[in-house]
């Protein structure tokens, strides 16, 4: 290792922890300037959390937030070139620091979910009528194995709160934040619309479904999923998932959430 | 296919750096400036409103795109990762021109996302120059490197600051950004004269100044802290001045504001004192 990256894997050391020795040769003049930069590393990154989590932060309170963001950097030091990379994980610190609130991680997830898709690739939505001119002619082989294309980054998962009343209040400073434990967890839709990214409480067994499908799963094995494990189902019971299957289908491209057939 | 050593000819006009907080204002237009200067990186992104609103102010001014991660400094080498984003954003928005800081950001396993000091020495010469020879190769275009703001010196240091931007330039036919405030900041955190700092760069290779407002010292802190929240202050402004009346050719001169930013008729107010500035 040459003299100029040894010296400055020491410098970035002595940034990243106070407690690493200082570089070789070093007096108080440089311990002073040293002060500066870490000064400068961690408010800039603090301030990138704050700013990309702007409802969790008015959620927990000023204080606990910023005692989770300085936890959040020394345990997540960045890597990667844009510092947005700062908030990738926070929402696993945020479940796992305030696990009596568990409203707190999920609204992190959905944060960073929302941040990931304001820059994610514009894509052009395929409307219903799109998919039924398209599909109009499928017999049950191409059902089958009918497979979906998303938007980029857009994601669901399992939250226990309702966001939707939770997003609106804690959208400006100082409102009166709702208790909005949900009688049962929802799946939490979150794709953009145009420009705008956006989210939607569904039923839970979208969660599922939709990783299913946006990992690359068929129409008939997302149906296969919604049965369930039996393993001699009831006509009934096929046809019951079949049709759920359709309403998240129509859900999904009245939304905007599907792109593409058989991508 | 673009010479990563074509001349960069000189662009007389003022600017500003663009925040989200004035998309509007440009979006509506008539702003009085002659380009704006964007963050690279903050585009540097597949999609999405802030990219398109970029494309759009991008058909009524020109464009520079300044970046903060290329870490020239590094000794490791560059991110090719984030040189192919960079050539994608420059072949998108076709800027002006694209700059970034005499810096190192990272090392292979961190990134420090601050513009930390160089050792003035000549092994981290040398490391400079094969990155933006580098930089230059993978844009197909030549650079401009800005001077940074800097609150320490390293003991093993060989030459001063211009010395080490001098020869920079020369090997590699890169330009120079000259950010006035930071030769201000430095010459009274190192106790350099400024005067001596302009009058040993290759003027000549000036293509931009950037002017940004900064913290003073204070009785707990002997160093003046760059910070770009306010107003630029006057003894930056003589030196703007000063620095204005030695150089041979125009230059874009821009106000830099990234922390408390103000409505954008402050800036422009600003702006006008720059002008007022040019010698006749």
């Amino acid at each position: 290792m040459s003299d100029l990256a040894q010296r400055q894997q020491a410098f970035l050391a002595a940034i990243l922890d106070d407690a690493a020795p200082m570089p070789q040769g070093w007096g108080n003049s440089q311990a002073a300037g040293m002060d500066v930069y870490r000064g400068n590393y961690r408010s800039a990154l603090m301030d990138v959390l704050a700013d990309t989590f702007e409802r969790t932060r008015r959620y927990v309170g000023e204080q606990p937030f910023r005692q989770v963001s300085m936890h959040h950097i020394i345990t997540h030091p960045p890597a990667g070139w844009t510092i947005d990379e700062a908030g990738e994980g926070f929402a696993q610190t945020c479940a796992d620091l305030f696990r009596d609130n568990p409203e707190a991680g999920e609204l992190a997830w959905l944060e960073w979910s929302m941040r990931l898709l304001a820059t994610a690739p514009d894509t052009a939505p395929l409307t219903a009528q799109d998919f039924a001119a398209a599909s109009a002619n499928f017999g049950d082989e191409e059902w089958s194995n009918l497979r979906l294309g998303f938007a980029p980054c857009a994601t669901a998962r399992l939250v226990g709160h309702d966001f939707e009343a939770m997003w609106r209040a804690l959208g400006e400073e100082g409102g009166d934040i709702p208790q909005a434990v949900l009688p049962a967890p929802q799946c939490c839709l979150v794709w953009r619309e145009g420009e705008r990214p956006t989210f939607k409480l569904v039923e839970a067994d979208h969660t599922a479904a939709f990783g299913a499908m946006a990992g690359g799963a068929t129409y008939a094995e997302v149906i296969a999923l919604l049965i369930g494990d039996d393993p001699e189902p009831e006509p009934e019971a096929i046809q019951q998932a079949a049709m759920r299957a359709g309403a998240m289908l129509g859900l999904w491209l009245n939304e905007g959430l599907v792109t593409a057939l058989n991508p | 296919m673009h010479d990563p050593h074509a001349h960069i000819a000189p662009f007389d006009g003022f600017g500003l750096g663009l925040r989200r907080v004035h998309y509007d204002d440009f979006l509506a237009g008539g702003v009085p400036v002659d380009f704006v200067e964007v963050i690279s990186e903050n585009y540097m992104v597949e999609g999405g409103r802030q990219l398109r609103i970029l494309e759009q102010i991008r058909r009524d001014l020109p464009v520079i795109l300044h970046g903060v991660s290329m870490s020239i400094g590094s000794a490791g080498g560059l991110d090719e990762g984030h040189l192919a984003a960079l050539k994608r954003l420059a072949d998108r928005i076709e800027p002006l021109w694209v700059s970034d800081h005499l810096c190192w950001t990272r090392t292979s396993a961190h990134n420090s996302h601050d513009l930390l000091p160089m050792p003035l020495t000549c092994e981290a010469l040398d490391a400079v120059c094969a990155n933006i020879d580098r930089a230059q190769e993978a844009l197909g275009r030549a650079m401009l490197f800005e001077n940074p703001s800097s609150y320490l010196t390293f003991p093993e240091d060989e030459m001063s600051e211009w010395e080490f931007l001098t020869a920079m330039t020369q090997r590699t036919g890169c330009y120079l950004l000259l950010d006035v405030n930071n030769i201000y900041v430095s010459s009274r955190n190192h106790g350099f004269d400024a005067r001596a700092y302009l009058a040993g760069l290759p003027l000549e290779r000036v293509r931009q100044i950037h002017l940004a407002g900064h913290d003073p010292a204070t009785p707990e802190r002997d160093l003046i802290i760059d910070t770009h929240d306010r107003a630029v202050a006057d003894p930056v402004w003589s030196l703007y001045a000063e620095a204005v009346a030695m150089l041979p050719q125009p230059v874009a001169t821009m106000i830099e504001r990234d922390a408390d930013i103000p409505p954008l008729g402050e800036l422009l107010t600003e702006l006008d004192r720059a002008r007022a500035l040019l010698p006749a």
